[in-house]
């Protein structure tokens, strides 16, 4: 738990990381709210795909400062960090094989009914 | 020779912050590494379900095509908010849940914080707010879920759409749910332990701090269980 940093810098910290979520969070409903009430129903089917790199984006993002501020990897040893984070590295190749697993269950079933 | 090492692991054993290699293997205590594992393999629960969502989901026709089976869009589904009637607002009912996460996160880390100055008013403080933060989440939940029925959705079907989405919504915020309710439960305990004073003999918070831990986590699984349900 030794950080190195004083007890008002550390809280300092924790409300900016609680800034940072909450504004991410307010950019992620509005561009949701935006794209649902702005755009015609083509412009929507269009944008679609961009809107979700956003979340996407964004959502990795606020876990980051969760994983780094509230659960304190940033201060902990490398060698924590690395054992817990390493074994996500599976979930990239399991997020893209299963995706596309999926598409090729839609493809099967349009193609026998 | 047999009683001086007998008596070399007693007295390793009584030791919490040496794991008896006379260092704790990355300066961690043995209980704060065994729940960072804990987190990894739940991890891999929540990540296998949710894989399940996105296979499930591609397998069924994008919401755009308007079939009878193809995948609702969220701001249909999750457009009713408490004491505004029917009146349709898309997704604020669960960014004033995802708020109340985030929030209680931050009393956590509070708690944690103040535990390590070994301020035994503060870490309580702290976490009646973590704890209550909690409450209104599983309260919040608990009323979508009771609305989600009441519109006709059930594990089987609903009326938004592909009948997987009410399976896969009830199987993933639920177990969110549970965790957020088991975490209460520990929340509570860890609140009646310094209240009694257990920490405060032990010396040390770091069991605020293995709690916080967990805590954390769930905000953390929100994030994505938002992402899957509520944006994409």
């Amino acid at each position: 738990m030794a950080t190195g940093i004083t007890h008002e810098e550390s809280k300092r910290r924790v409300m900016r990381v609680l800034i940072i979520l909450s504004v991410v969070t307010a950019v992620e409903i509005g561009a949701a709210l935006a794209h649902y009430y702005f755009l015609s129903f083509e412009a929507q089917v269009a944008t679609k795909i961009w809107l979700n790199v956003l979340f996407i984006v964004l959502s990795a993002a606020k876990a980051y400062y969760i994983m780094s501020e509230f659960m304190h990897l940033r201060y902990e040893l490398k060698p924590l960090t690395i054992s817990v984070l390493a074994p996500f590295l599976f979930l990239i190749w399991a997020i893209i094989a299963f995706s596309y697993e999926g598409v090729s269950w839609l493809e099967l079933r349009n193609w026998f009914g | 020779m047999a009683d001086t090492a007998v008596a070399h692991t007693q007295a390793s054993a009584s030791s919490e912050d040496l794991w008896s290699g006379g260092q704790a293997p990355v300066k961690a205590s043995y209980g704060k590494l065994m729940m960072w594992y804990f987190l990894i393999s739940d991890t891999f629960t929540f990540a296998g379900f949710l894989i399940a969502y996105a296979a499930i989901r591609f397998a069924h026709p994008p919401m755009a095509t308007g079939l009878p089976n193809a995948w609702p869009d969220p701001n249909e589904v999750f457009s009713a908010t408490p004491l505004t009637g029917h009146a349709k607002l898309p997704l604020v009912f669960v960014t004033f849940m995802t708020f109340t996460l985030i929030a209680s996160s931050v009393t956590m880390v509070r708690a944690v914080q103040e535990g390590t100055r070994m301020n035994k008013k503060g870490v309580m403080f702290w976490m009646v707010w973590t704890i209550l933060g909690g409450v209104v989440f599983v309260g919040s939940q608990a009323w979508e879920w009771t609305h989600l029925i009441h519109e006709g959705m059930t594990p089987t079907g609903n009326p938004f759409g592909a009948a997987a989405f009410g399976a896969l919504f009830f199987l993933i915020t639920g177990f969110h749910g549970a965790h957020v309710t088991v975490g209460i439960i520990i929340n509570v305990i860890v609140l009646f332990q310094t209240w009694i004073g257990t920490y405060e003999r032990r010396g040390h918070y770091e069991m605020v701090e293995k709690v916080g831990l967990y805590w954390h986590f769930v905000d953390l699984v929100w994030v994505y269980v938002f992402m899957a349900f509520y944006l994409l």
